[in-house]
């Protein structure tokens, strides 16, 4: 055999073998992927499996299919308590905290990343330096506060202080930081072409800013709808309730909880999440292929 | 409401007043004195091109223009109207960037009609503004494209286009080709040529780029560390450069500059050394070979072949370097010693203050 055709055949074997090869490789990193994810959507089916099922079956069959559908489940989370009204506060609160946050955040971010002003640096470090005080230290002087300004068993604090306290710093940071990232000679054009300071916001900076819009939108949304120990600690009317506090109400008598009724209504709880996100996810990525990779 | 621009554009009454002036204007960034006294000039329709080294502050006075960057002192005037207070949009100027600077959010329609709906034009001007300039431009078929969809030439275009629409008393461009590969950027050039005969308005170039300079410009203001080196028309600043450094700018390859006392001996006196010259220059292209053994004597060390000429790399008898451009498709080989003429050119002389000194 001459040395070229040793090559050749050479070359006719590596065909398949490298296939398989990169074959193989598909099927491990998919296993250890799946693999990965068990503790991450095991919850959730059990959540969902859950409250589908007797207060008994929970514990004593560990099938994740129930035996019995138990639709009536989600009818008896309604009459258990004002389940509905709880609802709506939290849909309403959360989605006036995401509203105002994003308003201000992006124009709070816009003035830290492109203005200058006097003292514009230690607003900064005021607001940063916020951050890194807890929510456990701060609640005591904001109940303080909240009820000089008469605002207890009201939803104004659960609305106000997200968007103004640290959550609102924060996403207000975030948005200074890609706001700084922007191509600066896209708002000159825009200066250019007459806008004022505010139109380069609005019709300039705000759409190249979907990405990180879409990112504070979830995040905000997310810290909304969770918060438990603000509403525990300003609202004492049941029909003011948010839901995490109507979760934690679904108890019998004895104060346990009624497995079947709290992991139905946590099913309800999550709809809303999913919704926002994958809006907000499809923004992000939406906006990443308009601005497109390539230069 | 008429548009700003136009409103301008109708005022443009009084040809004897410059288009734009600079007087005594400086600009410093914190301490930084960037512009330092610039007194400059700019004729109704003339193509103005600004050149220098990286840094000198070419951009900045561009954007002291369109009013992107306030002066520090010394007034600038569009037309009749002194503008160091009149916002961008106002001063009808429109500027094209270096990376053109196109709205991702819209189409190449939307992003040319832009400004116009800003300003608040009705729908239907400025749709056939945009048609008008996409016609001029050959974007016709773009038009509903987003800015990624787009080459980089067709990029350009677009900026061009935007800039256009809003028919500005002046327009500013800040290196509008560096970003093109450069077969494109010898296109683009001829279209901007074209463009200014055709519009005939009043047209600031910003290059770094001494070729582009000199075939654009009508007249090139060359810069140096925040001030004016010298204006004039590209021929007269190849022909009569004011200093060294001006002449050692303009022309490619760059002039040959050597030290009087370290010519060969007898060439100063072939010269004619005229009082106070301490430096001499003389251009690669007017310098060849002399056959009949003539002129200043030197070793050649090095040729470079281009085609339709070579670079040749010699050394004077004392060791200066020097270029020449040598016509023709062969050269003489490394190391042969040869004597160089004077062909037609001049012979720039530099006093110790690196000035221009002018023979009789
Ligand atoms: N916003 C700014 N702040 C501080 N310095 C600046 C700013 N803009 C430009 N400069 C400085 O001014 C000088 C001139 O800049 P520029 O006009 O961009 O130069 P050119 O366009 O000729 O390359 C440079 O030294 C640059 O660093
Ligand atoms: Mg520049």
């Amino acid at each position: 055999m001459n040395p070229t055709e040793t090559a050749a055949a050479q070359m006719v074997h590596k065909g398949p073998s490298h296939k398989r090869i990169r074959l193989i490789t598909r099927v491990c990193w998919t296993s250890a992927l799946l693999v990965v994810a068990v503790p991450f959507v095991f919850p959730f089916l059990w959540m969902v499996s859950s409250s589908l099922k007797s207060a008994a079956e929970i514990f004593g069959a560990p099938s994740l299919i129930p035996d019995r559908f138990l639709w009536s489940n989600f009818v008896e989370v309604f009459n258990y308590q004002p389940f509905a009204r709880h609802y709506f506060n939290s849909i309403y609160i959360s989605l006036s905290v995401t509203g105002l946050t994003l308003i201000i955040a992006s124009l709070a971010g816009y003035a830290l990343a492109r203005m200058r002003f006097a003292g514009a640096g230690l607003i900064m470090l005021f607001l940063v330096s916020g951050l890194m005080v807890p929510e456990e230290v701060t609640i005591i002087p904001n109940f303080f506060l909240v009820r000089w300004l008469g605002l207890m068993d009201t939803h104004a604090p659960l609305i106000l202080l997200p968007t103004f306290g640290s959550h609102g710093v924060m996403a207000t940071f975030l948005m200074r930081q890609y706001f700084v990232a922007l191509p600066k000679e896209l708002e000159e054009a825009g200066t250019m072409d007459g806008l004022s300071r505010l139109g380069v916001w609005w019709k300039i900076a705000l759409p190249m800013s979907r990405p990180a819009l879409g990112a504070v939108a979830i995040i905000t949304f997310l810290f909304s709808w969770n918060l438990f120990l603000e509403p525990l600690v300003f609202l004492s009317s049941l029909e003011k309730f948010t839901l995490p506090l109507s979760l934690a109400n679904f108890t019998d008598a004895y104060g346990m909880p009624l497995w079947h009724l709290q992991l139905a209504a946590t099913t309800l709880a999550v709809v809303p999440v999913l919704t926002i996100y994958v809006l907000a996810q499809r923004q992000i990525i939406e906006s990443f292929a308009l601005s497109g990779v390539k230069g | 409401m008429r548009p700003t621009m136009d409103t301008q554009q109708a005022t443009t009454s009084d040809p004897r007043l410059p288009a734009l002036e600079f007087q005594n204007v400086a600009k410093s960034f914190g301490a930084v004195n960037v512009i330092r006294g610039v007194d400059l000039q700019v004729r109704e329709g003339e193509f103005v091109v600004f050149v220098g080294p990286s840094g000198c502050g070419k951009s900045t006075l561009l954007r002291m223009i369109s009013g992107l960057e306030d002066v520090t002192s010394g007034t600038v005037s569009i037309g009749e109207r002194v503008v160091n207070d009149v916002p961008p949009a106002r001063r009808g100027v429109a500027m094209v960037f270096q990376s053109y600077a196109l709205y991702p959010h819209l189409t190449v329609a939307q992003n040319m009609g832009f400004g116009l709906k800003v300003r608040k034009m009705p729908a239907r001007e400025i749709e056939s503004r945009v048609a008008d300039a996409s016609a001029t431009l050959k974007l016709d078929a773009l038009l509903d494209r987003f800015p990624r969809e787009l080459s980089g030439g067709q990029r350009q275009r677009v900026a061009i286009g935007r800039a256009i629409v809003g028919n500005p008393r002046i327009f500013l461009f800040d290196e509008p080709l560096s970003n093109l590969d450069a077969e494109l950027r010898v296109h683009m050039r001829a279209e901007i040529a074209q463009l200014h005969e055709r519009l005939g308005n009043t047209m600031i170039y910003v290059t770094h780029d001494q070729i582009e300079a000199m075939t654009l410009a009508d007249r090139i203001v060359v810069l140096r560390d925040g001030q004016i080196e010298q204006v004039g028309s590209p021929q007269e600043l190849y022909l009569r450069p004011d200093n060294l450094f001006v002449a050692q700018f303009i022309g490619s390859p760059r002039m040959n500059v050597f030290d009087i006392d370290k010519l060969p001996p007898g060439v100063a006196a072939q010269l004619g050394v005229p009082e106070g010259a301490v430096k001499v220059g003389m251009r690669p292209e007017d310098l060849s070979i002399d056959p009949g053994g003539r002129g200043m004597p030197a070793v050649l060390r090095m040729s470079e072949y281009t085609g339709g000429n070579s670079l040749i790399h010699l050394e004077l008898d004392g060791g200066a370097p020097c270029l020449i451009v040598h016509h023709g498709q062969t050269s003489p080989p490394e190391g042969t010693a040869v004597h160089l003429t004077l062909d037609k050119g001049a012979v720039h002389f530099f006093d110790a203050n690196d000035t221009s000194i002018r023979k009789g």
